[in-house]
């Protein structure tokens, strides 16, 4: 009991106490300027304070909501991201399309490969567009990681390709955008080693350049992605072997695209023109 | 014959209205004898008590003196607020739980002195801050808290002697 009595006087004591020292700060307000600036500046400094600290309190107060608003948020985000992970698989042919440098001379078709060898010596492609969707011998077959190889007899619905990994293919290539131009075969051992030859040694190269199509052939535009330079040897003391590095992994091709040069049957004449006058 | 506490402590008032109106030594003194009077109202007179006391009296000197008004107030509070810690502090519990009054034959001149010290320092402090003491340079305001210290405990404890119950008998 006293103790609760001596409580009691304290609360009343320091109550007391706040009256009269804000009387008397009040009054020493009224009286005096200089006092009346520095009180202020004093309550204006204790109100800033407790402003402050009420907007941390509401701040913290808020964080459930804040919480919930963010959940939503992400939930409706995830939605998104899933509804576009599904349209990416569906258009994966149309991702995989790489039109490079089209100037009118090209047509590009999307296809699936219906089968294929990775494992022969004279492998094969099987694509299930034919006749019926414009494809003629000698189109090309590309991703955007690379050539895949070459339509040799087309059906109705299906060409056979020449795959790229076959000993007879060969593709005219360029060491960077215009670099040293030379035919490029599989390398007949891995399905991700193909190497350049003919190139003259004058040429410079670092191992890791990329190497593109030259567009020096009637099948394929300039400019397809092929793959990395690894290392290179000088041949008969004249020309460059370099190993590359195919982009494209062959056993995980399911879509490719045909591209097709419209004026092949023209390019081809002259050849046979070029064959005549030779004879 | 008994001497009344408050009449001595009514003529101390006007002890200070003299000081305040007529004894202006220097700008570095501020003296005061009022926080020697407010530490000895007798300890039968509650905290809250004091407080009143201390806070009419300031008020008085204040509008007689052609002082701030609230000044004196406003100093004097917190000294009779500080009383009763300080008081158990130095001079033990007995003072206040026996009703005694603070007196210098019995608890000696050093305990009354700290105590008076201590009491001034606290009103001098909050006097010389509300006094402008925010406007004017730090070292001024220490010349004139250490300055008004030393005259005001001097006069204290003359106020104190005064106010001793035993003297007063």
């Amino acid at each position: 009991m006293p103790r609760k009595r001596t409580i009691l006087g304290t609360i009343i004591n320091t109550a007391v106490f706040i009256i009269l020292e804000i009387a008397a700060l009040n009054m020493l307000t009224h009286n005096g300027q200089l006092q009346n600036f520095f009180i202020s500046k004093a309550s204006h400094w204790f109100m800033g304070k407790i402003w402050g600290a009420t907007e941390s309190v509401r701040y913290y107060a808020s964080l459930k909501k804040e919480n919930e608003r963010l959940s939503e948020e992400i939930l409706t985000l995830t939605r998104r991201v899933a509804a576009l992970s599904e349209a990416r698989s569906e258009n994966e042919a149309e991702a995989r399309i790489v039109i490079p440098e089209d100037n009118g001379k090209y047509d590009f078709i999307p296809a699936e490969i219906i089968k294929s060898s990775v494992n022969k010596q004279h492998n094969y492609l099987i694509i299930g567009k034919g006749s019926d969707d414009g494809i003629v011998p000698q189109t090309g077959v590309i991703t955007a990681k690379g050539v895949i190889g070459i339509v040799d007899v087309v059906s109705r619905h299906y060409s056979y390709a020449i795959s790229f990994l076959n000993s007879e293919t060969g593709i005219s290539s360029r060491i960077g955008k215009d670099g040293a131009v030379g035919p490029m075969s599989w390398s007949g051992t891995d399905t991700k080693g193909a190497v350049l030859r003919e190139i003259p040694l004058q040429y410079r190269f670092e191992p890791g350049d990329t190497v593109y199509t030259s567009g020096f052939s009637s099948i394929f535009p300039a400019g397809i992605p092929l793959g990395t330079i690894v290392d290179s040897k000088i041949v008969n003391g004249a020309t460059y072997e370099i190993r590359i590095n195919l982009l494209q992994d062959f056993s995980a091709i399911r879509y490719v695209t045909l591209v097709k040069n419209r004026d092949i049957k023209e390019i081809e004449d002259f050849g046979d023109n070029d064959k005549e006058g030779g004879r | 014959m008994k001497q009344n506490f408050f009449i001595m402590y009514f003529l101390i008032v006007c002890a200070q209205l003299l000081i305040c109106n007529y004894f202006h030594i220097s700008a570095y003194i501020a003296l005061s004898i009022m926080p020697a009077a407010v530490m000895c109202i007798p300890t039968k007179i509650g905290t809250g008590g004091a407080m009143i006391i201390a806070f009419l009296t300031g008020l008085v000197i204040d509008f007689l003196a052609e002082g701030l008004i609230g000044l004196n107030a406003l100093a004097l509070v917190p000294v009779a607020a500080s009383r009763r810690f300080i008081c158990d502090s130095i001079f033990g519990q007995e003072l206040t739980s026996l009703g005694e009054d603070i007196s210098m034959r019995k608890y000696g001149s050093g305990k009354v002195t700290f105590a008076l010290l201590i009491e001034q320092s606290i009103f001098l402090a909050i006097y010389i801050t509300a006094d402008g003491g925010l406007a004017r340079p730090l070292t001024f305001n220490l010349m004139r808290f250490a300055c008004s210290l030393i005259c005001g405990l001097l006069l204290s404890l003359v106020i104190v002697n005064m106010l001793d119950p035993n003297e007063r008998k």
